[in-house]
Protein backbone atom coordinates (compact mmCIF):
# COMPACT_ATOMS: atom_id res chain seq x y z
CA UNK A 1 0.00 0.00 0.00
CA UNK A 2 2.76 2.86 1.16
CA UNK A 3 4.78 1.31 -1.92
CA UNK A 4 1.51 1.92 -4.20
CA UNK A 5 1.47 5.60 -2.41
CA UNK A 6 4.88 6.42 -3.26
CA UNK A 7 4.21 5.29 -6.74
CA UNK A 8 1.35 7.58 -6.86
CA UNK A 9 3.60 10.39 -5.83
CA UNK A 10 6.24 9.67 -8.15
CA UNK A 11 4.12 9.53 -11.50
CA UNK A 12 2.29 12.67 -9.68
CA UNK A 13 5.60 14.61 -9.91
CA UNK A 14 6.58 13.44 -13.45
CA UNK A 15 3.58 14.70 -14.91
CA UNK A 16 4.00 18.10 -12.79
CA UNK A 17 7.53 18.54 -14.24
CA UNK A 18 6.62 17.49 -17.77
CA UNK A 19 4.18 20.46 -17.90
CA UNK A 20 6.61 22.55 -16.40
CA UNK A 21 9.32 21.69 -18.78
CA UNK A 22 6.84 22.64 -21.61
CA UNK A 23 6.02 26.31 -20.64
CA UNK A 24 9.73 26.58 -19.86
CA UNK A 25 11.16 25.63 -23.18
CA UNK A 26 7.83 27.85 -24.55
CA UNK A 27 9.47 30.72 -22.65
CA UNK A 28 12.69 29.81 -22.82
CA UNK A 29 12.52 30.25 -26.77
CA UNK A 30 10.51 32.99 -26.75
CA UNK A 31 11.28 35.55 -24.38
CA UNK A 32 14.58 34.77 -22.47
CA UNK A 33 16.56 33.45 -25.99
CA UNK A 34 14.73 34.60 -28.75
CA UNK A 35 14.81 31.63 -31.05
CA UNK A 36 11.41 31.99 -32.34
CA UNK A 37 10.65 35.12 -34.34
CA UNK A 38 7.27 37.09 -32.28
CA UNK A 39 5.29 36.94 -35.74
CA UNK A 40 5.42 33.58 -35.26
CA UNK A 41 5.11 32.29 -31.69
CA UNK A 42 4.43 34.74 -28.45
CA UNK A 43 5.70 33.86 -25.79
CA UNK A 44 3.52 32.25 -22.75
CA UNK A 45 3.09 35.27 -20.62
CA UNK A 46 2.09 37.42 -23.84
CA UNK A 47 -0.86 35.03 -24.40
CA UNK A 48 -1.75 34.74 -20.78
CA UNK A 49 -1.79 39.15 -20.76
CA UNK A 50 -3.57 39.49 -24.42
CA UNK A 51 -6.17 36.37 -23.46
CA UNK A 52 -7.43 38.58 -20.08
CA UNK A 53 -6.94 42.15 -21.81
CA UNK A 54 -8.85 40.55 -25.11
CA UNK A 55 -11.80 39.11 -22.82
CA UNK A 56 -12.97 42.90 -22.56
CA UNK A 57 -11.21 44.16 -25.08
CA UNK A 58 -12.70 44.99 -28.71
CA UNK A 59 -9.61 45.94 -30.74
CA UNK A 60 -8.52 45.04 -33.36
CA UNK A 61 -11.90 43.16 -34.64
CA UNK A 62 -14.07 44.85 -33.66
CA UNK A 63 -15.59 42.67 -30.27
CA UNK A 64 -14.48 41.40 -27.32
CA UNK A 65 -13.83 37.59 -26.86
CA UNK A 66 -16.78 37.10 -24.05
CA UNK A 67 -18.92 38.72 -27.55
CA UNK A 68 -17.34 36.35 -29.82
CA UNK A 69 -17.44 33.27 -27.46
CA UNK A 70 -21.16 34.48 -26.66
CA UNK A 71 -21.93 34.36 -30.35
CA UNK A 72 -19.89 31.25 -31.68
CA UNK A 73 -21.81 29.18 -28.48
CA UNK A 74 -25.50 30.64 -29.63
CA UNK A 75 -25.35 29.56 -32.97
CA UNK A 76 -23.38 26.28 -32.28
CA UNK A 77 -26.33 25.56 -29.71
CA UNK A 78 -29.18 26.13 -31.76
CA UNK A 79 -27.80 23.95 -34.75
CA UNK A 80 -27.26 21.39 -32.28
CA UNK A 81 -30.52 20.96 -30.47
CA UNK A 82 -32.11 21.22 -33.83
CA UNK A 83 -30.17 18.31 -34.85
CA UNK A 84 -31.14 16.44 -31.61
CA UNK A 85 -34.94 17.04 -31.97
CA UNK A 86 -34.82 15.69 -35.37
CA UNK A 87 -32.47 13.48 -35.57
CA UNK A 88 -32.56 11.38 -32.19
CA UNK A 89 -36.75 10.59 -33.69
CA UNK A 90 -35.12 10.28 -36.46
CA UNK A 91 -33.01 7.31 -35.93
CA UNK A 92 -35.46 5.11 -33.60
CA UNK A 93 -37.94 5.82 -35.66
CA UNK A 94 -35.79 4.35 -38.99
CA UNK A 95 -34.73 2.01 -37.10
CA UNK A 96 -38.16 0.69 -35.52
CA UNK A 97 -40.33 1.10 -38.72
CA UNK A 98 -39.29 -1.27 -41.59
CA UNK A 99 -41.00 0.70 -44.16
CA UNK A 100 -39.22 4.24 -43.39
CA UNK A 101 -35.90 2.40 -42.89
CA UNK A 102 -36.03 0.64 -46.32
CA UNK A 103 -36.44 4.52 -47.78
CA UNK A 104 -34.97 6.59 -45.90
CA UNK A 105 -31.90 4.62 -45.13
CA UNK A 106 -30.44 5.08 -48.68
CA UNK A 107 -30.73 8.37 -48.41
CA UNK A 108 -29.01 8.61 -45.01
CA UNK A 109 -26.17 6.62 -46.24
CA UNK A 110 -25.88 8.98 -49.69
CA UNK A 111 -25.81 12.05 -46.93
CA UNK A 112 -23.44 10.20 -44.35
CA UNK A 113 -20.37 10.39 -45.94
CA UNK A 114 -20.43 14.11 -46.46
CA UNK A 115 -18.32 15.94 -43.59
CA UNK A 116 -20.35 18.94 -42.45
CA UNK A 117 -17.95 21.56 -43.66
CA UNK A 118 -18.19 21.08 -47.01
CA UNK A 119 -21.41 21.93 -46.95
CA UNK A 120 -20.43 26.03 -45.51
CA UNK A 121 -20.04 26.91 -49.07
CA UNK A 122 -23.25 26.31 -50.67
CA UNK A 123 -24.97 27.53 -47.21
CA UNK A 124 -23.09 30.36 -47.78
CA UNK A 125 -24.90 31.21 -51.06
CA UNK A 126 -28.21 29.88 -50.18
CA UNK A 127 -28.23 31.69 -46.75
CA UNK A 128 -26.08 34.52 -46.89
CA UNK A 129 -23.05 34.59 -44.62
CA UNK A 130 -26.17 35.55 -41.36
CA UNK A 131 -26.89 33.24 -38.75
CA UNK A 132 -28.98 30.37 -41.47
CA UNK A 133 -26.24 29.54 -42.65
CA UNK A 134 -24.12 28.97 -39.97
CA UNK A 135 -26.59 27.14 -37.94
CA UNK A 136 -27.61 25.12 -40.88
CA UNK A 137 -23.80 23.84 -41.52
CA UNK A 138 -24.19 22.94 -37.68
CA UNK A 139 -27.02 21.18 -38.06
CA UNK A 140 -26.01 19.02 -41.37
CA UNK A 141 -23.02 18.11 -39.44
CA UNK A 142 -24.39 17.44 -36.14
CA UNK A 143 -27.65 15.34 -37.69
CA UNK A 144 -25.33 12.69 -38.66
CA UNK A 145 -23.90 10.83 -35.38
CA UNK A 146 -27.43 11.88 -33.64
CA UNK A 147 -29.56 9.50 -36.33
CA UNK A 148 -26.57 6.85 -36.50
CA UNK A 149 -26.22 6.45 -32.92
CA UNK A 150 -29.92 6.26 -32.09
CA UNK A 151 -30.63 3.71 -34.82
CA UNK A 152 -27.87 1.38 -33.59
CA UNK A 153 -29.20 1.75 -30.03
CA UNK A 154 -32.39 0.72 -31.12
CA UNK A 155 -31.31 -1.96 -33.01
CA UNK A 156 -29.31 -3.47 -30.07
CA UNK A 157 -32.50 -4.25 -28.24
CA UNK A 158 -32.32 -8.22 -27.37
CA UNK A 159 -34.99 -9.78 -29.03
CA UNK A 160 -35.90 -12.10 -25.93
CA UNK A 161 -36.91 -8.99 -24.24
CA UNK A 162 -39.31 -8.33 -27.02
CA UNK A 163 -40.57 -11.77 -26.78
CA UNK A 164 -41.56 -10.84 -23.67
CA UNK A 165 -43.43 -8.05 -23.83
CA UNK A 166 -45.66 -9.88 -27.01
CA UNK A 167 -45.82 -12.48 -24.46
CA UNK A 168 -47.30 -9.87 -22.01
CA UNK A 169 -49.48 -8.39 -25.07
CA UNK A 170 -47.77 -5.63 -25.25
CA UNK A 171 -48.62 -3.64 -28.51
CA UNK A 172 -45.82 -2.74 -31.00
CA UNK A 173 -45.65 0.85 -29.85
CA UNK A 174 -45.64 0.06 -25.89
CA UNK A 175 -42.83 -2.34 -27.32
CA UNK A 176 -41.15 0.37 -29.30
CA UNK A 177 -41.30 3.34 -25.83
CA UNK A 178 -41.18 0.60 -23.04
CA UNK A 179 -38.37 -1.77 -24.29
CA UNK A 180 -36.28 -0.15 -27.13
CA UNK A 181 -35.73 3.07 -26.29
CA UNK A 182 -34.88 2.59 -22.92
CA UNK A 183 -32.50 0.13 -24.11
CA UNK A 184 -30.94 2.87 -26.70
CA UNK A 185 -30.50 5.47 -24.04
CA UNK A 186 -27.22 5.02 -23.32
CA UNK A 187 -25.90 4.53 -27.25
CA UNK A 188 -28.43 7.65 -27.87
CA UNK A 189 -26.29 9.72 -25.69
CA UNK A 190 -23.46 8.49 -26.91
CA UNK A 191 -24.27 9.99 -30.83
CA UNK A 192 -25.51 13.56 -28.87
CA UNK A 193 -22.05 13.81 -27.48
CA UNK A 194 -20.36 13.32 -30.58
CA UNK A 195 -22.32 15.31 -31.92
CA UNK A 196 -21.79 17.70 -29.19
CA UNK A 197 -17.96 17.98 -30.31
CA UNK A 198 -18.75 17.79 -33.71
CA UNK A 199 -21.01 21.16 -33.74
CA UNK A 200 -18.51 22.88 -31.71
CA UNK A 201 -15.88 22.10 -34.24
CA UNK A 202 -18.09 23.01 -37.28
CA UNK A 203 -19.15 26.39 -35.51
CA UNK A 204 -15.20 27.15 -35.80
CA UNK A 205 -14.84 26.09 -39.42
CA UNK A 206 -17.98 28.19 -40.67
CA UNK A 207 -16.40 31.12 -38.69
CA UNK A 208 -13.18 31.00 -40.33
CA UNK A 209 -14.70 30.57 -43.54
CA UNK A 210 -16.59 33.59 -43.39
CA UNK A 211 -18.32 35.27 -40.29
CA UNK A 212 -18.46 38.76 -38.71
CA UNK A 213 -18.28 37.24 -35.14
CA UNK A 214 -17.24 34.37 -33.33
CA UNK A 215 -14.07 32.66 -32.18
CA UNK A 216 -13.39 31.07 -35.33
CA UNK A 217 -13.43 35.05 -36.95
CA UNK A 218 -11.20 36.10 -34.70
CA UNK A 219 -8.61 33.70 -35.48
CA UNK A 220 -8.72 33.80 -38.47
CA UNK A 221 -8.59 38.25 -38.09
CA UNK A 222 -5.75 37.84 -35.98
CA UNK A 223 -3.93 35.47 -38.72
CA UNK A 224 -4.26 38.54 -41.08
CA UNK A 225 -2.40 40.81 -38.92
CA UNK A 226 0.23 38.44 -37.34
CA UNK A 227 -1.04 38.58 -33.88
CA UNK A 228 -0.55 35.18 -32.97
CA UNK A 229 -0.87 35.88 -29.85
CA UNK A 230 -4.64 36.22 -30.26
CA UNK A 231 -4.61 33.05 -32.12
CA UNK A 232 -2.78 31.05 -29.52
CA UNK A 233 -5.68 32.68 -26.71
CA UNK A 234 -8.46 31.69 -29.20
CA UNK A 235 -7.86 28.44 -29.22
CA UNK A 236 -7.41 28.02 -25.41
CA UNK A 237 -10.96 29.39 -25.48
CA UNK A 238 -11.90 27.02 -28.21
CA UNK A 239 -10.40 24.34 -26.48
CA UNK A 240 -11.75 25.11 -22.84
CA UNK A 241 -15.43 25.95 -24.28
CA UNK A 242 -15.38 22.29 -25.68
CA UNK A 243 -14.32 20.87 -22.73
CA UNK A 244 -17.13 23.12 -20.78
CA UNK A 245 -19.48 22.18 -22.95
CA UNK A 246 -18.67 18.65 -23.16
CA UNK A 247 -18.40 18.79 -19.46
CA UNK A 248 -22.44 20.02 -18.98
CA UNK A 249 -23.66 17.54 -20.98
CA UNK A 250 -22.05 14.48 -18.38
CA UNK A 251 -23.95 16.33 -15.73
CA UNK A 252 -27.56 15.79 -17.94
CA UNK A 253 -25.93 12.60 -18.70
CA UNK A 254 -26.04 11.38 -15.41
CA UNK A 255 -29.59 12.80 -14.42
CA UNK A 256 -30.98 11.43 -17.56
CA UNK A 257 -29.34 7.45 -17.91
CA UNK A 258 -29.80 5.89 -14.41
CA UNK A 259 -29.78 3.14 -15.56
CA UNK A 260 -26.88 0.94 -17.09
CA UNK A 261 -23.59 2.07 -17.65
CA UNK A 262 -21.63 1.20 -20.42
CA UNK B 1 -33.91 -19.93 -46.00
CA UNK B 2 -31.38 -18.47 -48.89
CA UNK B 3 -34.37 -17.49 -51.24
CA UNK B 4 -35.69 -15.65 -48.15
CA UNK B 5 -32.45 -13.69 -47.62
CA UNK B 6 -32.43 -12.85 -51.70
CA UNK B 7 -36.14 -11.75 -51.50
CA UNK B 8 -35.11 -9.25 -48.61
CA UNK B 9 -32.03 -8.22 -50.32
CA UNK B 10 -34.14 -7.38 -53.47
CA UNK B 11 -36.55 -5.89 -51.28
CA UNK B 12 -33.73 -3.13 -50.33
CA UNK B 13 -32.29 -2.54 -53.41
CA UNK B 14 -35.63 -1.81 -54.71
CA UNK B 15 -36.50 0.35 -52.39
CA UNK B 16 -33.14 2.18 -52.37
CA UNK B 17 -33.67 2.78 -55.88
CA UNK B 18 -37.27 4.09 -55.49
CA UNK B 19 -36.41 6.69 -52.69
CA UNK B 20 -33.58 7.89 -54.62
CA UNK B 21 -35.14 8.49 -57.31
CA UNK B 22 -37.90 10.06 -55.68
CA UNK B 23 -35.49 12.46 -54.05
CA UNK B 24 -34.30 13.36 -57.35
CA UNK B 25 -37.41 14.37 -58.76
CA UNK B 26 -38.75 16.15 -55.92
CA UNK B 27 -35.22 17.99 -56.47
CA UNK B 28 -35.68 18.52 -60.16
CA UNK B 29 -39.44 19.97 -59.93
CA UNK B 30 -38.46 22.00 -56.62
CA UNK B 31 -35.92 23.52 -58.38
CA UNK B 32 -37.76 23.81 -61.79
CA UNK B 33 -41.16 25.04 -60.91
CA UNK B 34 -40.36 27.77 -57.82
CA UNK B 35 -38.00 30.76 -57.48
CA UNK B 36 -35.35 28.08 -55.71
CA UNK B 37 -34.06 28.09 -59.14
CA UNK B 38 -31.81 31.15 -58.80
CA UNK B 39 -30.03 29.64 -55.62
CA UNK B 40 -29.67 25.30 -56.43
CA UNK B 41 -29.61 24.18 -59.76
CA UNK B 42 -31.20 20.66 -60.89
CA UNK B 43 -30.11 17.26 -60.17
CA UNK B 44 -29.85 16.87 -63.94
CA UNK B 45 -27.39 19.72 -64.27
CA UNK B 46 -25.13 18.46 -61.20
CA UNK B 47 -24.62 15.19 -62.24
CA UNK B 48 -23.71 16.07 -66.00
CA UNK B 49 -21.26 18.32 -64.90
CA UNK B 50 -20.08 16.22 -62.91
CA UNK B 51 -19.60 13.95 -65.21
CA UNK B 52 -17.90 16.17 -67.16
CA UNK B 53 -15.59 17.02 -64.86
CA UNK B 54 -14.48 13.51 -65.39
CA UNK B 55 -12.63 14.75 -68.33
CA UNK B 56 -12.99 18.43 -68.84
CA UNK B 57 -10.33 19.78 -66.15
CA UNK B 58 -12.33 22.52 -63.10
CA UNK B 59 -9.16 25.22 -62.78
CA UNK B 60 -6.15 23.51 -62.82
CA UNK B 61 -7.06 19.28 -62.96
CA UNK B 62 -10.26 17.00 -63.68
CA UNK B 63 -12.10 15.89 -60.71
CA UNK B 64 -9.68 12.86 -60.45
CA UNK B 65 -6.80 15.00 -60.38
CA UNK B 66 -8.17 17.08 -57.94
CA UNK B 67 -9.01 13.75 -55.45
CA UNK B 68 -6.04 12.40 -55.94
CA UNK B 69 -4.19 15.90 -54.43
CA UNK B 70 -6.52 15.59 -51.40
CA UNK B 71 -5.72 11.96 -51.30
CA UNK B 72 -2.04 12.22 -51.21
CA UNK B 73 -2.18 15.17 -48.71
CA UNK B 74 -4.22 13.02 -46.18
CA UNK B 75 -1.92 10.04 -46.81
CA UNK B 76 1.32 11.90 -45.68
CA UNK B 77 -0.31 13.47 -42.68
CA UNK B 78 -2.46 10.38 -41.63
CA UNK B 79 0.65 7.98 -42.64
CA UNK B 80 2.89 9.71 -39.78
CA UNK B 81 0.09 10.20 -37.23
CA UNK B 82 -0.85 6.79 -37.16
CA UNK B 83 2.77 4.97 -36.82
CA UNK B 84 3.68 8.25 -33.90
CA UNK B 85 -0.03 7.57 -32.43
CA UNK B 86 0.03 3.91 -32.28
CA UNK B 87 3.65 3.88 -30.74
CA UNK B 88 2.42 6.72 -27.82
CA UNK B 89 -1.11 5.22 -27.39
CA UNK B 90 0.16 1.98 -26.46
CA UNK B 91 3.38 3.09 -24.65
CA UNK B 92 1.11 5.53 -22.72
CA UNK B 93 -1.70 2.71 -22.05
CA UNK B 94 1.29 0.18 -20.81
CA UNK B 95 4.40 2.04 -19.01
CA UNK B 96 3.08 4.18 -16.24
CA UNK B 97 6.03 6.69 -16.67
CA UNK B 98 5.27 7.44 -20.40
CA UNK B 99 1.99 8.27 -19.22
CA UNK B 100 2.95 10.47 -16.52
CA UNK B 101 4.70 12.65 -18.66
CA UNK B 102 3.10 12.82 -22.13
CA UNK B 103 -0.71 12.81 -20.67
CA UNK B 104 -0.67 15.90 -19.42
CA UNK B 105 0.64 17.48 -22.26
CA UNK B 106 -1.92 15.33 -24.84
CA UNK B 107 -5.07 16.84 -22.67
CA UNK B 108 -4.14 20.71 -23.02
CA UNK B 109 -3.49 19.86 -26.93
CA UNK B 110 -6.77 17.57 -27.18
CA UNK B 111 -9.83 19.48 -26.75
CA UNK B 112 -8.60 22.37 -29.12
CA UNK B 113 -10.61 20.90 -32.66
CA UNK B 114 -7.84 20.28 -35.88
CA UNK B 115 -9.43 23.17 -37.77
CA UNK B 116 -9.05 25.92 -35.11
CA UNK B 117 -4.94 25.63 -35.50
CA UNK B 118 -5.60 26.27 -39.21
CA UNK B 119 -4.42 30.25 -38.42
CA UNK B 120 -1.51 29.57 -36.31
CA UNK B 121 -0.38 26.60 -39.05
CA UNK B 122 -0.67 29.07 -41.60
CA UNK B 123 1.55 31.76 -39.96
CA UNK B 124 4.05 29.06 -38.80
CA UNK B 125 3.89 27.13 -42.37
CA UNK B 126 2.75 29.32 -45.21
CA UNK B 127 -0.20 28.14 -47.36
CA UNK B 128 2.20 25.46 -48.79
CA UNK B 129 1.81 21.60 -48.56
CA UNK B 130 3.23 21.40 -45.18
CA UNK B 131 0.15 23.01 -43.77
CA UNK B 132 -2.21 20.63 -44.60
CA UNK B 133 0.09 17.78 -43.31
CA UNK B 134 0.40 19.75 -40.18
CA UNK B 135 -3.23 20.01 -40.05
CA UNK B 136 -4.42 16.02 -41.05
CA UNK B 137 -1.08 14.86 -38.82
CA UNK B 138 -3.28 16.86 -35.83
CA UNK B 139 -6.78 15.33 -36.98
CA UNK B 140 -5.53 12.19 -36.96
CA UNK B 141 -3.50 12.32 -34.40
CA UNK B 142 -5.40 12.37 -31.34
CA UNK B 143 -8.11 9.96 -32.50
CA UNK B 144 -5.16 7.21 -33.14
CA UNK B 145 -3.35 7.67 -29.97
CA UNK B 146 -7.01 7.80 -27.79
CA UNK B 147 -7.97 4.48 -28.97
CA UNK B 148 -4.41 2.98 -28.83
CA UNK B 149 -4.36 3.67 -25.20
CA UNK B 150 -7.79 2.55 -24.45
CA UNK B 151 -6.43 -1.29 -26.10
CA UNK B 152 -3.56 -1.24 -24.38
CA UNK B 153 -5.23 -0.29 -20.98
CA UNK B 154 -8.39 -2.93 -21.51
CA UNK B 155 -6.00 -5.62 -21.63
CA UNK B 156 -6.96 -8.33 -19.39
CA UNK B 157 -4.62 -8.85 -16.60
CA UNK B 158 -5.16 -12.68 -16.55
CA UNK B 159 -3.26 -12.93 -19.56
CA UNK B 160 -0.55 -10.78 -18.15
CA UNK B 161 -0.54 -12.67 -15.36
CA UNK B 162 -0.38 -16.07 -17.09
CA UNK B 163 2.94 -14.76 -18.90
CA UNK B 164 4.30 -13.74 -16.23
CA UNK B 165 4.70 -16.89 -14.64
CA UNK B 166 5.52 -18.56 -17.75
CA UNK B 167 8.64 -16.28 -17.31
CA UNK B 168 8.17 -13.64 -20.51
CA UNK B 169 10.32 -10.40 -19.61
CA UNK B 170 8.50 -6.64 -19.58
CA UNK B 171 9.61 -6.52 -23.44
CA UNK B 172 7.97 -10.03 -24.02
CA UNK B 173 4.91 -9.03 -22.47
CA UNK B 174 4.42 -5.39 -24.13
CA UNK B 175 5.09 -7.44 -27.71
CA UNK B 176 3.41 -10.48 -27.61
CA UNK B 177 0.15 -9.29 -25.30
CA UNK B 178 -0.48 -6.23 -25.02
CA UNK B 179 0.66 -4.55 -28.44
CA UNK B 180 -1.74 -7.25 -30.16
CA UNK B 181 -4.17 -7.40 -27.50
CA UNK B 182 -4.58 -3.63 -28.72
CA UNK B 183 -5.17 -4.24 -32.13
CA UNK B 184 -8.98 -4.00 -32.36
CA UNK B 185 -9.55 -0.81 -30.50
CA UNK B 186 -6.37 0.50 -32.72
CA UNK B 187 -8.50 -0.18 -36.12
CA UNK B 188 -11.27 1.13 -34.60
CA UNK B 189 -9.01 4.54 -33.93
CA UNK B 190 -7.45 4.10 -37.12
CA UNK B 191 -10.99 4.47 -39.29
CA UNK B 192 -12.73 7.37 -36.67
CA UNK B 193 -9.26 9.11 -37.59
CA UNK B 194 -9.70 8.40 -41.40
CA UNK B 195 -12.43 10.67 -41.42
CA UNK B 196 -11.41 13.00 -39.66
CA UNK B 197 -8.75 14.06 -41.54
CA UNK B 198 -10.85 13.72 -44.84
CA UNK B 199 -13.05 16.06 -43.21
CA UNK B 200 -10.19 18.05 -42.40
CA UNK B 201 -7.88 18.14 -45.34
CA UNK B 202 -11.82 19.33 -47.05
CA UNK B 203 -11.51 22.46 -44.43
CA UNK B 204 -8.32 23.27 -44.90
CA UNK B 205 -8.17 23.20 -48.75
CA UNK B 206 -11.51 25.55 -48.61
CA UNK B 207 -9.24 27.97 -46.37
CA UNK B 208 -6.73 28.25 -49.52
CA UNK B 209 -6.11 26.28 -52.03
CA UNK B 210 -6.34 25.90 -55.65
CA UNK B 211 -5.84 22.02 -55.91
CA UNK B 212 -7.77 19.24 -54.01
CA UNK B 213 -11.70 18.66 -53.97
CA UNK B 214 -11.78 21.58 -50.98
CA UNK B 215 -10.46 23.54 -53.73
CA UNK B 216 -12.86 23.10 -55.82
CA UNK B 217 -15.36 23.78 -53.80
CA UNK B 218 -13.77 27.16 -52.69
CA UNK B 219 -13.47 28.45 -55.98
CA UNK B 220 -17.15 27.35 -56.93
CA UNK B 221 -18.09 29.76 -54.00
CA UNK B 222 -15.82 32.67 -55.49
CA UNK B 223 -17.06 32.80 -59.01
CA UNK B 224 -20.82 31.56 -58.30
CA UNK B 225 -21.00 28.66 -59.32
CA UNK B 226 -23.77 26.32 -57.27
CA UNK B 227 -23.01 23.53 -59.49
CA UNK B 228 -19.50 23.29 -58.88
CA UNK B 229 -19.65 23.71 -55.02
CA UNK B 230 -22.32 20.36 -55.61
CA UNK B 231 -19.83 19.02 -58.01
CA UNK B 232 -17.06 19.26 -55.44
CA UNK B 233 -19.38 17.53 -52.50
CA UNK B 234 -20.49 14.99 -54.41
CA UNK B 235 -16.91 13.67 -54.76
CA UNK B 236 -16.16 14.39 -51.12
CA UNK B 237 -18.95 12.26 -50.22
CA UNK B 238 -17.83 9.35 -53.03
CA UNK B 239 -14.71 9.42 -51.37
CA UNK B 240 -15.28 9.34 -48.16
CA UNK B 241 -18.00 6.63 -48.82
CA UNK B 242 -15.05 4.78 -50.90
CA UNK B 243 -12.56 5.21 -48.22
CA UNK B 244 -14.95 4.39 -44.74
CA UNK B 245 -15.57 0.80 -47.11
CA UNK B 246 -12.11 0.04 -47.76
CA UNK B 247 -11.26 0.82 -43.86
CA UNK B 248 -14.04 -1.90 -43.14
CA UNK B 249 -12.59 -4.14 -46.00
CA UNK B 250 -9.56 -4.24 -44.21
CA UNK B 251 -10.66 -4.47 -40.76
CA UNK B 252 -12.78 -8.06 -41.31
CA UNK B 253 -9.57 -9.39 -42.97
CA UNK B 254 -6.83 -8.03 -40.46
CA UNK B 255 -8.69 -8.62 -37.39
CA UNK B 256 -10.78 -11.47 -38.48
CA UNK B 257 -9.73 -13.08 -35.13
CA UNK B 258 -11.61 -10.87 -32.92
CA UNK B 259 -14.88 -9.69 -34.46
CA UNK B 260 -15.09 -6.37 -32.67
CA UNK B 261 -18.90 -5.33 -32.23
CA UNK B 262 -20.24 -9.04 -33.07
Amino acid sequence: MNRKNKLQVKYTLMSITSLTVFFLVWWLATDVLQVASANALPSPVTVIKTFITKLNNTAPDGATMVEHIGSSVIVAMTGYLVAIVIGVPMGILMAWYKPIDLFVRPLFDLLRPIPGIAWIPLMIIIFGIGLGSKVSVVFMAALIPCILNSYTGIRQTRDVHLWVGQTFGATNFQMLTQIAIPTSLPLVMTGIRVALGVSWTTIVAAELLASTRGLGFMIQQARGIFRPDIIIAGMIAIGAIGALLSWVLTIIEKKIVKGVRL
Amino acid sequence: MNRFKDAANMQKVVAAIISILAFLIFWHVGVKYSSLSKLLPGPIEVLSSFLRSVVVPIGTATIGGHALWSLSRVFVGYAVASILGIILGVTMGWYKSVEAIFRPLFEIIRPIPPIAWIPLAILWFGLGEITKYFLIFLAALSNVTMNAYAGAKSIDPVYVGAAKMLGANDRRIFLSIVLPGSVPHIFAGLQVALSSAWATVVAAEMVRSSEGVGGVIIKGQEINNTVQILVGILAVGIIGFVLAIIMRRLETRLCAWNERGK
